[in-house]
């Protein structure tokens, strides 16, 4: 089923597009493409210049260079643009006295949509009775789904969406999943920026990774994400080897133990049974999409450049983020080894990436 | 264009703002004109000593039923500083200039809207003037309707408190906070715009450029008379010479604010 206007297929395209703000560059020299039918993942720290992206992308912030463009249109050039490509970009921008429910009925206007489809969509993202009241009493979770019914509006072929899991209860987050996924699989185009991987990572085919308005990776998740490996520590890693082996995994040496190919915990556990050996520790590794987008959100030099750096001299290098996951004390306790990234990565207790400093609307969130 | 317009309307229209002003704009049209039409029906206002009165039944009309349009234009400048502050202020902008990209249409639509809802508010402040004043002034054996000339300044009050409202609209871009927007237009041109002209009236060169001030373009365009200092009747431009002026406030003013509105970038 198409939707949208015929003549539009949806591919984004952004070539060399740089924004500076006086003499802060926000995004610098940024290439990528979003093909039709697939979600894109846009990902990047707080502050890494994705929001400025997407805003020069709708035509609302101008671009020092380059170009963002809809099928080779910049969008003020689109015709009654709402039918071409929805967007939701701050949870915030609704007048406090106005409904939701008028909110889109303005939109509508302009888009030249009847008010029943505003109905219709306001029953499709779960808002119907909510919506009739006046939206300065809206929770994030309401802000977030009347900007995605706004989004809609006009059936577009093009839907851009900034953090649209912020805010969101679990179970909002879940229903969020699978509504983007129908939305991608009847052919549109989805453009998602999060500065969490974990929130989207199960949600996207594609990732576009920036950091201080450079671009750092593109491609499937599929191949950034890379094999699934364990890493366990035994009493006997040459016994423990041979037994892996013989199951049929490939096994190497990592750190103080090994690291295997494998996702399934279980089989390792099991080797080990059966031959004997000691487990000290045995977790999934974190992959490798996760790893680099960590080391991103991680590092001093891509912190919030919107906040102020913290200061200089800073943390000791062992600590997580001031307002990362609790450690484990029992990690504290193992000597410190000397530090490539990669073995920092590996001693930390979970198999998610840290999210980075200072989201306080994030607890609680499943990652 | 229709179309943005409609969209303009419906952001006025479905907010509290309007109808708490259609009811001030009512009231005050109401009771200024009572309160005009006893006092320059009045013997110590008639009297000898009071130069600046209206003389003529048709100028004591135009005084009686044009006396709550100031308060009118205060409520409608207002109406103009909200209808793009209020925008910028909850980021309503982003989702106007996601609809509409080309933002000088955006801007001429709002022109547009506000030049009817001036008009709307000018109909209800007539209402209640010509409806209240009329009763006072035939109880005080005036005749309302003498003069053909009424008319004109009926028609004309409808077009002020649209151009007030557009001069508010520029205000409210240029200003770019939305309460100091309000506080610094509404008492300019309700206190420091009204004193200039007084003062400037007083030396010789100032009296040739008092008549060219808003507040006094809109009382030549309403033909009605107001006093100096010294209690003698301002020169004032012709009712159609005010207009023009008006106008050319108003068109500077929403011009200003659309060239900024057209660069700026909406973050």
């Amino acid at each position: 089923m198409v939707h949208g206007r015929p003549e539009f297929t949806g591919r984004i395209e952004v070539r060399g597009l740089t924004k500076r703000f006086g003499s802060f560059t926000a995004v610098d020299g940024l290439d990528f493409d979003v093909e039709p039918g697939r979600i894109t993942g846009f990902l990047g720290p707080n502050g890494s210049g994705k929001t400025t992206t997407l805003r020069m992308l709708l035509g609302l912030v101008r671009a020092t260079h380059g170009t963002a463009t809809i099928d080779g249109h910049r969008y003020a050039e689109i015709a009654n643009p709402l039918t071409v490509v929805g967007s939701a970009l701050e949870a915030t921008n609704f007048h406090p006295g106005r409904t939701g429910r008028n909110h889109l009925r303005v939109q509508a206007a302009v888009a030249g949509v009847p008010d029943s489809r505003v109905d219709e969509l306001l029953e499709l993202v779960g808002i119907p009775a909510a919506a009739r009241k006046r939206a300065g009493g809206y929770s994030m979770g309401m802000r977030q789904r009347l900007g995605l019914a706004a989004a809609l509006l006009g059936d577009p072929r093009v839907i851009i969406l900034d953090e649209p899991a912020n805010g969101l209860d679990p179970e909002g987050i879940r229903w969020l999943r699978g509504f983007l996924r129908h939305l991608a699989d009847e052919g549109r185009t989805l453009l998602i920026s999060s500065h969490m991987l974990s929130e989207v990572e199960q949600t996207v085919d594609d990732v576009v990774i920036i950091a201080n308005g450079r671009r750092v990776a593109q491609g499937t998740v599929a191949d950034l994400r890379g094999e699934p490996t364990a890493y366990v520590r035994t009493s006997d890693p040459e016994r423990l080897t041979q037994a892996l082996r013989d199951r049929g995994l490939s096994v190497a040496p990592k750190g103080r133990g090994l690291q295997v190919t494998t996702e399934d915990l279980a089989v390792v556990g099991d080797a080990a049974h059966a031959s004997d050996v000691a487990i000290h520790e045995l977790r999934s590794e974190q992959t490798h999409l996760e790893e680099l987008f960590f080391n991103l959100t991680d590092r001093d030099e891509h912190r919030n450049r919107n906040l102020d750096a913290r200061p200089s001299g800073g943390l000791p290098v062992d600590l997580p983020p001031p307002s990362g996951p609790p450690i484990d004390p029992a990690l504290l306790a193992e000597p410190v080894e000397s530090g490539e990234p990669g073995e920092r990565v590996e001693r930390r207790a979970s198999t998610t990436p840290a999210m980075p400093a200072g989201r306080p609307d994030d607890d609680g969130r499943p990652r | 264009m229709t179309a943005a317009v409609r969209a303009e309307l419906r952001k006025l229209f479905t907010t509290r703002l309007w109808w708490g002003m259609a009811i001030a704009v009512l009231v005050s049209g109401a009771a200024f004109a009572v309160l005009f039409a006893f006092v320059f029906t009045s013997d110590a206002v008639r009297g000898p000593q009071a130069a600046a009165a209206p003389r003529t039944d048709a100028a004591l009309a135009k005084a009686v039923f044009t006396g709550g349009l100031q308060v009118g234009y205060l409520l409608t400048l207002a109406i103009g500083v909200m209808t793009i502050g209020s925008e910028y202020r909850h980021q309503t902008i982003t989702a106007t200039f996601l609809a509409l990209p080309r933002r000088g249409r955006v801007m001429a639509a709002k022109v547009v809207s506000l030049l009817v809802v001036g008009a709307l508010y000018g109909v209800l402040s007539l209402a209640g003037a010509v409806g209240a004043g009329t009763v006072v002034l035939t109880s005080k054996g005036v005749a309302p309707f003498a003069d053909t000339s009424i008319w004109r300044t009926l028609a004309l009050s409808l077009l002020v408190l649209g151009l007030w409202a557009l001069i508010g609209l520029g205000a409210g871009i240029l200003i770019p906070n939305q309460v100091a927007a309000l506080l610094i237009s509404v008492a300019v041109a309700w206190i420091v715009e009204p004193l200039l002209g007084l003062v400037l009236a007083l030396t010789d060169w100032g009296k040739s450029i008092s008549p060219y001030l808003p507040s006094r373009a809109t009382s030549a365009m309403l033909e009605s008379t107001s006093s100096g200092f010294d209690g003698q009747p301002v020169h004032q431009l012709s009712w159609w010479a005010g207009a023009l002026v008006l106008m050319a406030y108003a068109a500077v003013m929403a011009g200003l604010g659309t060239w900024r509105t057209l660069r700026a970038d909406i973050t």
